[in-house]
């Protein structure tokens, strides 16, 4: 079992079954590229690995660990848990339209650092127990303040650090719908990395996006070194150039899968065959 | 001339009872239409049947009505009396713009794209948390054009409560009317077109404030 191990997704909306039987395997900070046609379940997949849709079937296991299950019934605090370990950036982005870009990466992190203060805050009430209660009281407020202020301050270097990575740190002011789509998909990138997932997937990152955007953004993922991802993508060469895993999706069920080398130099599936060579004349 | 300065002092003492029934109205109906839009979106069927019922009742009857029924209601099933005229009007007033108003919100609210959920949700985010952080905002900039309509028309609407003699501007003038003086009554408009004309004012800015967003 690798790092990322999923086994036996099953899906079924009403009458039509869109995953049937899905697993695969990806070891830490490799790349895994996802390839399909329409309608074969793609997309359903990457949200059932993000709990956006609820599996019928199919187990998570991270670095040996069993994450999910979909027999098991969990509470919604227990599965925003869970979406934590991995992470997503959509094909339309999904900026907040009414947060400048470095809020719309901050503002997931601050959330979470709310739980933080309230446990330090709990922390230092019981170690004060004992002292007089208004200097007591006193005491604790000042330091989760200042606790707070510190975890504000990581956020936003945080927040800030990533906005360079992704080659924006002029644009840490601006809000979304001043942005290109392609700056806008680098925003959401730097949005879901904020949260350091264990697994970072991507829903067609490029399809929204012009030609020329296509690049900027195909280059952010590129450097994105070290990092466990599973790209949803139409893009083929690109799928050959970063992935480590190439997986070929027909039907709901894993087609063919191996290094981009096997699945693209010497497929053995006659649907793979036939998938490749009509991307290749539509290219 | 003193006649002009006695009548509109009057008048704007009346004045005073129509904002006093209009701020406290909107004090709570627009927390309460917030609640009521979330029961007609409640994924529990009998709960949403329940609110989407009252809401049709509230809506589907003239306010007139509701006024009247909520002040002798009372009375009349359980041979309660002494409630107070003024309470009355607001509860009724209250129900009723609140249905109003949790038809806005709803509408405000489904019309933010599901992606903007299930950014939050991906993110980790609590479903409140994704209201008041995510959904809430782009809300209210969907709706401050439907609001200000429903807005501008409680202030006119205040003029209900005169049938169960709650004393307003227009009950004021048709009192120095049935005296013989007719312009008294005319004159209440320009009190409502003053306030109107502010609210007006207030909405454009407003909106102006809440450019930022693009959707």
């Amino acid at each position: 079992m690798e790092y990322y191990h999923v086994e036996g997704f099953r899906k079924r909306f009403s009458e039509t079954e869109v995953l049937k039987g899905i697993g695969f395997d990806l070891p830490k900070g490799k790349i895994m590229a996802i390839i399909g046609a329409s309608g074969s379940g793609k997309t359903t997949l990457l949200r059932c690995l993000n709990f956006l849709e609820k599996p019928d079937e199919g187990k998570i296991y991270i670095d040996g660990a069993l994450l999910f299950d979909a027999k098991a019934r969990y509470s919604e605090r227990e599965l925003r848990e869970k979406r934590l370990r991995s992470g997503l950036v959509f094909q339309s982005f999904n900026l907040f339209p009414h947060y400048r870009a470095l809020k719309n990466i901050s503002l997931a992190p601050e959330l979470l650092a709310r739980r933080h203060i309230r446990a330090y805050r709990k922390e230092q009430l019981e170690a004060s127990r004992g002292e007089p209660f208004f200097a007591r009281r006193k005491q604790v407020r000042r330091r989760t303040r200042a606790y707070a202020k510190e975890l504000k301050e990581t956020n936003r270097e945080r927040a800030e650090s990533l906005l360079a990575e992704v080659g924006l740190a002029d644009k840490r002011d601006s809000y979304p719908h001043e942005l290109s789509g392609g700056q806008q998909q680098r925003i959401a990138i730097a949005r879901a990395l904020a949260l350091s997932p264990d697994v970072l997937c991507f829903d067609e990152p490029t399809s929204a996006l012009d030609p020329e955007l296509t690049a900027e953004v195909l280059g952010v993922i590129r450097r994105l070194k070290g990092q466990t991802m599973i790209i949803v993508t139409h893009e083929m060469s690109f799928a050959r150039e970063v992935a480590d895993y190439v997986l070929f999706m027909a039907d709901g069920v894993v087609e063919e899968a191996g290094t981009p080398e096997e699945i693209f130099l010497h497929p053995k599936s006659e649907k793979t065959k036939a998938f490749l060579k009509c991307r290749e004349e539509n290219s | 001339m003193t006649t002009f300065l006695k009548i509109t002092l009057e008048l704007l003492e009346g004045f005073g009872k129509t904002c006093e029934i209009f701020f406290v109205t909107l004090a709570l109906a627009l927390p309460l239409g917030l609640v009521i839009a979330f029961g007609s979106m409640c994924r529990l069927r009998p709960v949403r049947a329940v609110v989407r019922a009252i809401v049709w009742v509230v809506r589907g009857t003239p306010l007139m009505l509701q006024i009247i029924v909520v002040f002798y209601g009372p009375s009349l099933i359980f041979g309660v009396y002494g409630f107070d005229r003024e309470l009355a009007a607001i509860v009724a007033f209250v129900i009723n713009y609140a249905c109003y108003f949790s038809e806005i919100y709803r509408g405000g609210i489904q019309s933010v794209p599901v992606g903007q959920r299930e950014a939050g949700q991906v993110l980790g985010m609590s479903k409140t948390q994704i209201f008041f952080r995510v959904t809430f905002m782009q809300m209210i900039k969907r709706i401050v054009a439907p609001m200000s309509n429903e807005i501008i028309t409680l202030v006119k609407d205040t003029s209900l409560v005169r049938v169960i003699s709650v004393v307003e501007i227009i009950m004021v003038a048709e009192t120095s009317m049935r005296k013989g003086l007719i312009w008294p009554l005319f004159y209440t408009g320009v009190f409502y077109l003053l306030f109107v004309g502010l609210l007006t004012l207030l909405f454009r800015y407003a909106e102006k404030k809440l450019e930022y967003i693009k959707i």
